[in-house]
């Protein structure tokens, strides 16, 4: 029979290898072209000033890419959890938010050409919640370490 | 001769890759190092915008000094009711020389004739009536549909959904624009590109 603590386990393993992967290729589709793609695709959610376009564009990608190499190696688990709960969370806000308004934009999720849609949103919202998932297990892993 | 031989060498392979084109809705040098093209419908208010604002851009930065090539393309969307019948009329007008300026009028009365459905009150505005003659006695021929083909087919390649679509390339290395972007990424892209 199979415990509770080993069933945990190999769920928080599925979430952050899934979740791992998916950074990475997200940060990949975005690497390999020219990061103004991306800007523009950031752009286009008409939210930030063309310096913090630029900016964005140019780090997020990397920042997505050491996430995904953390979860998957499950260093850090903890704060990287917690930085793709964040991530995730300000995606999902964003898009929810592109959605209301009736904005017919990239999604910029995986390089252009995704508009948003109703697809888009029911893929990125399990994510989160899968994100949310992984974040309580890491912290309750801990806290019964302790 | 060798430099030329040379010259060719590098822009073929963008201009190959661009395949039928009409040349008489083409701009600028077409051995320019990067290829700008334009998928637009004529009814559609984004393709005006990227039409009003970031073209005079484009060709006064890019296009005029030698550095892009620039191809329009139609593409009318089919939930616009008179946008084939306008790239129809800019069509036509190409095959005389005049896209430009049936381009420009068509996009600047753009709510009228969309709203009225007068689209030739428009085209007709800036021709004279010898060019009304010959751009009514085309617009509804075999050559206007294939050229109108063409773009579609282009479209289709290039994967383009909606409009307005720029498709920035040089050589091989082809990226597609949904939406046409802010202006400043664009050139960032063509600077980049040009290198």
């Amino acid at each position: 029979m199979t415990s509770p603590n080993r069933v945990v386990r190999i769920v928080a393993l599925v979430l952050r290898i899934a979740l791992g992967a998916i950074f990475i290729y997200a940060a990949w589709t975005k690497l390999r072209t020219p990061w103004e793609l991306f800007a523009m695709s950031i752009d286009s959610y008409e939210l930030l000033p063309l310096r913090a376009v630029e900016f964005v564009a140019r780090t997020l990608p990397w920042f997505e890419l050491a996430v995904g190499l953390l979860l998957i190696a499950g260093v850090f688990l903890r704060s990287a959890a917690v930085a793709t709960t964040l991530l995730l969370g300000v995606f999902f806000g964003l898009m929810i938010r592109a959605y209301a308004k009736g904005m017919q934009i990239n999604c910029g999720c995986f390089g252009p050409g995704e508009i948003i849609s109703w697809k888009t949103l029911l893929r990125d919202g399990s994510m989160l919640a899968g994100a949310l998932a992984l974040t309580s297990l890491s912290f309750l892993a801990r806290r019964r370490a302790v | 001769m060798k430099q030329l031989a040379l010259a060719l060498l590098v822009t073929l392979p963008a201009v190959a890759a661009l395949g039928d084109i009409d040349k008489n809705k083409t701009m600028g040098n077409p051995s320019a190092p990067v290829v700008v093209e334009v998928f637009s419908d004529f009814e559609c208010p984004a393709c005006k915008r990227f039409h009003d604002e970031s073209l005079p851009l484009l060709m006064r930065d890019y296009v005029m000094t030698g550095k892009v090539y620039l191809v329009y393309r139609d593409y009318p969307l089919q939930m616009h009711k008179y946008s084939r019948q306008a790239a129809s009329y800019a069509i036509a007008a190409a095959q005389f020389g005049f896209y430009q300026p049936v381009a420009d009028a068509l996009f600047h009365d753009q709510t009228t004739w969309s709203a009225s459905g007068k689209v030739w009150d428009t085209v007709a505005k800036v021709l004279t009536s010898e060019q009304q003659r010959k751009v009514q006695a085309t617009a509804d021929g075999p050559g206007v549909l294939n050229e109108l083909m063409t773009d579609m087919n282009a479209a289709a390649a290039e994967r383009v959904d909606r409009t307005p679509t720029i498709v920035v390339s040089r050589g091989e290395k082809q990226y597609p624009l949904p939406g046409g972007g802010n202006y400043t990424f664009l050139k960032q892209l063509i600077d980049d590109l040009a290198k």
